[in-house]
């Protein structure tokens, strides 16, 4: 191995908010998926959720938009591009941490 | 889950990508509309609809099983609208739960059946009582099922789905083939390798869903 290990991203390294990247990153970019949707899918409560997301939206990886679909109100969440990148470096990282603690292991 | 569990970071990286596979795996599940319901309606819509045609209007004007003339088309006319009002339902699910451009391309693909089969029916409707029934009948049945077997080659290109693609050339060649025949047997192959395909078809979908 050269160089240092890579640094995991804070923001999604936490089960829960790993859980919802990777439900988000799975959307075409554009697409916006209904909050209880969501909630059901991650099967989490709303509150739970929204702690989450709003902690997500801080730092700009998703976006939670308003709106109403006919008469009822709905909301809408995304994944930034910038979510996306990072969700993607966040992977990568991880792929990384394990070739480089396989190859630790090899070593006699 | 504890909100304090939730901050834990997961164990170690091989745990975090089983996670997020499991997770990914999960949505995509989850948010796809299920196969079996676009297709199984379709299939036994024209596994009934056909095959009562086939014997009422069987090859060479052979009757297998006696009934009112009228009663193949009101059976199949019926199947199928029954079977679009399914589809219609599942699509308009889906496009509720995941708002922007794949729901857009959804409700497109959705109005394009709609427009091709209205556009299909006003001009038959005009032709077909100049032929002989059994004729009519072949133009009618032979019409809706290329349309049908274009429509699904263009959504399997529309969603890059290749089990949908094949049935749409499975559809076609079997509707060539059954108009190739002639009246009644056309009705015959349709209903039992067209219907047919399209329950195989929504089963093979299903099977090769993520899990």
């Amino acid at each position: 191995m050269t160089g240092a290990l890579p640094e995991l991203d804070p923001v999604i390294h936490a089960q829960a908010r790993l859980r919802v990247v990777s439900a988000l990153a799975t959307l075409r970019a554009d697409d916006r998926i209904a909050f209880p949707r969501l909630q059901d899918i991650l099967r989490m409560t709303a509150g739970n959720l929204s702690v989450h997301l709003r902690k997500l939206e801080d730092a700009g990886y998703v976006e939670v938009t308003k709106t109403h679909q006919g008469r009822t109100p709905a909301t809408l969440v995304r994944l930034t591009g910038r979510g996306r990148v990072a969700f993607d470096d966040y992977t990568a990282a991880l792929r990384a941490l394990l070739n480089g603690t396989t190859n630790l292991q090899e070593e006699p | 889950m504890d909100a304090n569990d939730d901050e834990l970071p997961p164990l170690d990286p091989a745990e975090s990508l089983r996670l997020i596979a499991r997770e990914q795996a999960a949505t995509v599940r989850r948010l796809t509309p299920d196969p079996r319901l676009l297709l199984w309606p379709w299939g036994l819509a024209w596994l009934v609809g056909f095959g009562v045609f086939f014997l009422r209007f069987g090859p060479g004007g052979r009757v297998y099983v006696d009934m009112p003339d009228f009663l193949p088309l009101t059976v199949l006319l019926a199947a199928i609208t029954l079977a679009g009002i399914v589809t219609g339902f599942v699509g308009a699910r889906a496009g509720r739960q995941v708002s922007g451009p794949t729901s857009r391309q959804g409700a497109m693909y959705g109005f394009t059946w709609s427009v091709a089969f209205i556009g299909m029916a006003v001009l038959l409707s005009r032709v077909s009582e100049l032929l002989p029934v059994p004729d009519a009948n072949l133009l009618w049945a032979g019409a809706m099922v290329a349309l049908t077997g274009a429509l699904h080659m263009a959504g399997g290109a529309l969603w890059n789905d290749r089990v949908l693609y094949v049935l749409g050339i499975s559809i076609s060649v079997v509707n060539v083939v059954g108009i190739a025949l002639g009246p009644g047997w056309h009705a015959l192959v349709v209903a039992v390798l067209g219907g047919g395909g399209m329950l195989v078809a929504g089963l093979v979908s299903w099977l090769r869903m993520p899990r």
